[in-house]
């Protein structure tokens, strides 16, 4: 049988507004299996990031299940939550949110040490991840002296370091230009092709979407179609 | 980890950093010097008065009220059998008091005369000069205030007229020998200074004193049922309650100091939980707990005090130095009629005090990071991702 990463049931997520509740996500049922490379994809208010955010407990469903790695998200405190993204989960952002008063390798390291790994094996590690990336001859540098692409593979690299489960990629590519953006996604690519790593990305980014193995369509809250795509 | 990013977080605040700790440095430095030049001045005021006043302890006449000016003329008792020796050993100094009045230049003006042995050497008074001589004026001294006051100086001549047991006033002529610098006012404000044994003449009175002064700790435990022992609480209580009372006064100006310097932490705080939202949702995104947060934050804030005290103890170095070994004068012609501002006080630093000082800036330092910090509790990691404001 194959391992399921993420299954979703019947999840809906509203949110409060002037006249009632709006409902960005309506009754989404999806799973995602380990090693996947797989996009949420729509136009802008389709629900992508929520359900991204679902995903990575950043926030809760309004009704159904939503079960990461065997947590249960809705039922998580917020210690479990915590837990679940330190230990299993990266995050990949689209203004790459680096630490600016870290330097590169600290940046990379920070998971690790909300880890409470010892050192000898967390350098090993963050040397590994920025080789990934290959930022090896940047490790001093603080982000404010990186390019933008610079700056998104520390982010990958951030994200990869502690080597989760699945990592969870928000617009990844949006501020980047071609040459970049593609250099992104074929690292991204072979981190999930020799790590085994599950991706999951909400985008509506062409260059992404024709990388991705698996695409889901979103509209209006709505899962509208789920296909793997061939050739990716 | 927490203390690695709370530092680093200070470093890369640059120059908002810089003021915040230059602003609780300058506090700091203020709140140290202002203690120190209290404490200092208390140590030099006991100090002075125990030299010049007070010396191991006193014994005070039970018919003296210092408060009473109608106790003054009769404040007087027979010193006791036991005491004498010790008396005429110079191991407790007799001062006999009493109202009087003198007539420098043809003026009248109210005076206390104080009588007191020429030869004693127990108190710093410099009353060798007194020993009357055989024939002429009694040799009297005055302070540099007395002197102002009265416009005389040494060699003037004048009159001195002061009761006697029997209620008749007695007149007898004084002779300015020596014009004292003493630092404890007291002594000089509107006192003339005679022989004990020449005041005692002109009051037709022997073997009587108004204080019994002790060279030794171990005197006050002689037997004088007539004198009531004046301890070193008792004497130095309204020096005391006077700095208290300038304490309590100065403590507005502390208290405003340190507002202001809290000011500046809750503002940078406050400001930081709305400017870096994203950064608090980066954080909890990447498995940080609240609580994580909150203390980072809260850290950072309290760091700016460590920060400050370590410059404030730099920058305030030469400063405390110059006070320490060339002391803190008040502004020419300031008399504050208190003992040691007459001379440029030197400072002496007390250091328990000024670790107090330090440890309760910082507990007020931290708690006052942690006031606005406590919003991050109720921050919603995806509202704080999209710099949202609504914590």
């Amino acid at each position: 049988m194959e391992t399921k990463t993420v299954t979703i049931t019947k999840m809906s997520k509203a949110f409060p507004t002037g006249e009632g509740e709006f409902l960005a996500l309506k009754e989404v049922t999806l799973d995602f299996g380990a090693g996947e490379f797989a996009g949420i994809v729509g136009p802008s208010g389709s629900g992508k990031t929520t359900l991204l955010n679902v995903i990575g407990s950043l926030d809760t469903p309004s009704s159904g299940e939503v079960d990461v790695l065997g947590y249960k998200v809705s039922q998580l405190s917020a210690k479990q939550s915590s837990e679940l993204r330190s230990h299993h989960l990266g995050f990949i952002f689209q203004t790459y949110n680096l630490l600016p008063v870290y330097n590169v390798y600290e940046n990379v390291e920070f998971p690790l040490l909300l880890l409470k790994m010892d050192s000898q094996k967390r350098d090993r590690m963050v040397k590994d991840a920025l080789e990934w990336v290959g930022l090896t001859d940047k490790t001093k540098s603080r982000p404010a002296q990186l390019s933008g692409g610079q700056c998104q593979r520390v982010a990958i690299a951030r994200a990869m370091v502690k080597k989760p489960s699945l990592v969870l990629a928000d617009e990844p590519t949006a501020n980047l230009d071609t040459e970049n953006s593609l250099h992104i996604l074929d690292t991204m690519k072979n981190i999930n092709a020799n790590l085994g790593t599950s991706f999951i990305f909400a985008t509506h980014d062409q260059k992404v979407i024709k990388y991705l193995r698996r695409v889901i369509r979103l509209v209006d809250g709505e899962v509208v179609s789920d296909d793997l795509q061939t050739g990716a | 980890m927490i203390f690695k990013l709370a530092l680093r977080n200070i470093i890369g605040n640059g120059w908002r950093s810089l003021i915040n700790i230059g602003i609780i440095a300058a506090v700091l430095i203020s709140l140290i010097w202002m203690e120190a030049m209290w404490y200092s001045w208390l140590v030099l005021a006991k100090t002075q008065q125990k030299q010049w006043e007070f010396a191991s302890g006193m014994l005070r006449s039970k018919n003296y009220d210092p408060y009473d000016t109608f106790s003054w003329e009769k404040s007087y008792a027979p010193i006791p059998a036991e005491v004498l020796p010790h008396v005429e050993s110079g191991d407790i100094v007799p001062i006999l008091y009493a109202p009087s009045v003198i007539y420098p230049g043809g003026r009248q003006l109210s005076a206390m005369v104080k009588g007191i042995p020429a030869g004693q050497k127990v108190l710093e008074l410099p009353s060798s000069g007194l020993a009357p001589s055989e024939d002429g004026p009694i040799p009297a001294l005055i302070g540099k205030n007395m002197a102002r006051t009265t416009k005389l100086g040494i060699g003037d001549v004048f009159t001195l007229r002061v009761k006697d047991s029997a209620g008749a006033f007695n007149a007898v002529d004084l002779q300015i020998t020596d014009v004292m610098d003493s630092p404890v006012p007291s002594l000089d404000i509107g006192t003339v200074w005679v022989d004990l044994s020449a005041l005692r003449e002109a009051r037709l009175l022997t073997d009587v004193a108004t204080v019994l002064v002790l060279k030794e700790k171990s005197l006050q435990s002689v037997s004088a049922p007539q004198y009531e022992l004046i301890t070193e609480k008792e004497f130095f209580a309204d020096l005391n309650e006077m700095v208290m009372t300038k304490a309590v006064g100065q403590s507005v100006l502390f208290l405003l100091m340190i507002f202001l310097a809290m000011l500046a932490i809750f503002d940078t705080q406050a400001l930081a939980i709305f400017k870096r939202r994203k950064e608090i949702g980066m954080l909890s995104a990447l498995g940080m707990t609240k609580g994580q947060i909150t203390r980072m934050f809260t850290l950072e804030g309290a760091l700016y005090m460590v920060f400050a005290a370590i410059a404030s103890l730099v920058l305030g170095f030469p400063l405390f130095w110059y006070f320490a070994t060339k002391g803190f004068a008040l502004p020419g012609g300031v008399d504050f009629g208190v003992v040691g501002f007459d001379r440029p006080l030197k400072f002496v630093y007390p250091l328990p005090l000024i670790l107090l000082t330090l440890v309760l800036m910082f507990i007020l330092t931290a708690f006052v990071s942690w006031l606005p910090v406590r919003k991050i509790a109720a921050l919603k990691t995806v509202d704080a991702l999209k710099g949202g404001t609504n914590a």
